[in-house]
């Protein structure tokens, strides 16, 4: 497994990792708060598919995503911003959380469309995946593992 | 995901055939198709559990097989075959995976590589201005209405050839005749089809690509004769699937078919796996929009391939007919098809779930189109950007031992980052120049990901199922120019 840091999630306890492996691509995610794992799992999504700071905060978007629990809501989150992108083109870069429950999240993402004059190409992202789903509570806050398809 | 050493118990068949034991709950034995050599690798993910996961699923005929490309997948895993009787039988969306039919195609030429290397880099330009390529790649000048798109989902590389885009002989070389029937637009999510308004005709990004290569060596001359194909003949490879659209329709069908497994209780080693019985509502709902996704990615071939013949002729003046850029046949990869396969001596239909595998049918199989019909199904195997590219046939033993299935590709030796950290301060696009391939790719990142040792060796890949005779050599592809998303 090979590790990038992003944050530290040791002194912020919220962040994000990478986690590599040959054919596949996962976020291991670290938040205070519910809300906080949501946030970085989009950041992360979007670190993989472009450099972020490249992202321009022109236009916004309104996401409200329901599911059975709070890991197939980190599933459904991703798959939405997946959506999102291929059929608008739309790369967050401000990711609000304006209420979150285990079973639905309502978010709103102040972003671009991709622009490849301006955006840097990088990971295409099929979809996010039920596979190993990991979300907990610890004492530092949250703690959730996600492995997409590439 | 973290890398597990298995401890699953192979039992040696031969040289080339390893038995996962039937123990616990599964309802057959697993079967896989690898060298001694590629077992520490195999066993370095949890692949193999996971051959034995599928072998627990109801209504399993024969065994539960990976091809010798095998490696971990999302519930079954890449590289698996497996096919359920229609009786009690399951359909899965994670035994055909998030891109619904991607597949290979490969186009001959009367070019030979002489004639056609002083206009190489012109030409890779050309592909590379035609086909949209990479992250979000859409069409400007092709975006489908509703209408029109539910047309593509229903007639598949029909529509593209209804509209302009190849010829009817086209259609007689392609798997199913690039339309598989059953295909129901309606059972399509409104966001899938989002996906795709302006995804047809892009080839999207990661492994996908168009190749510009040469025949490097054939080895059955007969058979290379009935493709088509002669020493240092110029070949084009184009290798994508349903993009979005597809990977919309795997997401929507996978949290019905996790409802689904609960109603029918269906016990799962691994949420993935989520099916529903072939014959339920369930079943037969994702099997006709699966059907229209794998439409979808008929048509996005033949559309490539209508732009990969205007990049030719725009960079070589000769003309259509003198360029002969005739397709060889299209071919599925991540796919689950209804066949009829004869198990124990009884002749029954069965829902062959393949993923990561190719469709590999014998000589005189009747879904083989009839110009190969005397010889048996072409076989496409792509390899890495930098070494080659094979051109297998199926073989009646095939249809004997893996429901007529082969392996599909080389796999990946390196992750994404591990390739990004070899690439590092290297120029990908000089050495493979150097070596005479002329690379364009959307992304430098990604031609980085996609370096060719980040590839195992396909050689290794398809000696084993020449060696276990689930198909034969018949030529070797070396590449001279690549597209990459």
């Amino acid at each position: 497994m090979l590790i990038v840091n992003n944050s530290d999630p040791h002194k912020s306890k919220s962040g994000y990792r990478l986690i590599a492996h040959s054919a596949d691509l996962g976020f291991r995610l670290y938040g205070e708060s519910l809300a906080d794992i949501f946030v970085n799992a989009a950041h992360a999504l979007y670190g993989v598919m472009t450099d972020r700071r490249k992202i321009r905060g022109l236009e916004c978007r309104e996401v409200v995503v329901e599911a059975p629990d709070v890991g197939d809501l980190l599933v459904e989150w991703l798959n939405q911003l997946l959506y999102l992108f291929d059929a608008t083109g739309f790369l967050g870069r401000d990711i609000e959380v304006q209420e979150i429950t285990s079973q639905r999240l309502q978010a709103r993402l102040r972003g671009e469309p991709l622009d490849e004059e301006r955006h840097q190409l990088n990971t295409g992202i099929k979809a996010a995946t039920y596979h190993n789903l990991e979300f907990k509570e610890t004492a530092d806050g949250w703690q959730a593992k996600i492995i997409l398809d590439i | 995901m973290k890398s597990k050493p298995a401890d699953i118990q192979l039992r040696r068949l031969d040289d080339y055939r390893w038995e996962v034991p039937q123990t616990g709950k599964m309802r057959t034995r697993g079967l896989i198709y690898a060298t001694r050599d590629m077992l520490p690798d195999i066993r370095s993910d949890q692949s193999i559990q996971q051959v034995a996961n599928v072998a627990t699923l109801p209504g399993i005929e024969g065994a539960s097989m990976a091809m010798p490309d095998i490696h971990w997948g999302y519930g079954f895993p890449i590289g698996g075959v497996a096919a359920f009787n229609l009786t009690e039988g399951v359909i899965s969306p994670g035994g055909v995976g998030y891109d619904i039919n991607c597949g290979v195609r490969l186009l001959r030429s009367n070019l030979s590589r002489p004639e056609a290397e002083p206009i190489l880099e012109d030409l890779v330009n050309a592909l590379f201005r035609n086909i949209p390529s990479g992250l979000g790649s859409r069409r400007k000048d092709l975006k489908l209405t509703t209408p029109m798109l539910r047309q593509v989902l229903r007639l598949g590389a029909a529509w593209a050839v209804k509209n302009g885009f190849g010829t009817a002989d086209d259609l007689l070389h392609i798997e199913a005749g690039g339309q598989i029937p059953g295909a129901d637009a309606d059972l399509v999510s409104d966001k899938a089809l989002d996906r795709g308004h302006d995804q047809l005709g892009t080839l999207g990004s990661g492994n996908h690509f168009v190749e510009v290569g040469y025949v490097q060596e054939i080895f059955d001359e007969a058979i290379a004769h009935a493709f088509g194909l002669f020493p240092q003949q110029i070949t084009v490879i184009i290798h994508t699937g349903s993009r979005g659209l597809g990977h919309q329709v795997c997401d929507d069908y996978i949290k019905i078919m996790m409802k689904a497994a609960a109603k029918y209780n269906i016990e799962l080693a691994d949420r993935q796996l989520c099916c529903a019985p072939i014959t339920s509502p369930e079943g037969e709902q994702y099997l006709a929009a699966m059907a229209a996704a794998a439409n979808f990615a008929f048509a996005n071939r033949q559309l490539i391939t209508h732009w990969v013949r205007e990049s030719f002729e725009q960079v070589w003046p000769a003309g259509p007919r003198a360029l002969g850029l005739e397709l060889i046949y299209d071919v599925a990869h991540n796919m689950a098809k209804i066949e009829t396969h004869t198990i124990n001596q009884v002749t029954q239909k069965v829902c062959v779930h393949r993923k990561g595998a190719t469709r590999a049918f014998a000589p005189h199989h009747p879904e083989v189109p009839e110009a190969y019909r005397e010889v048996g199904q072409p076989v496409l195997i792509p390899g890495d950007m930098g070494r080659y590219s094979y051109v297998l046939v199926g073989t009646p033993q095939a249809m004997v031992e893996t429901f007529g299935s082969t392996c599909h590709g080389a796999g990946r030796l390196l992750s994404r980052h591990q390739a990004l950290k070899a690439a590092k301060g290297r120029s990908i696009l000089q050495e493979l120049a150097a070596k005479g391939i002329v690379v364009r790719g959307a992304s430098r990142g990604t031609i980085a990901e996609e370096i060719p040792e980040a590839y195992k060796d396909v050689d290794n890949v398809v000696e084993v199922v020449e060696g276990a005779g689930i198909s034969r050599k018949v030529a070797k592809l070396h590449p001279l120019g690549v597209i990459k998303g």
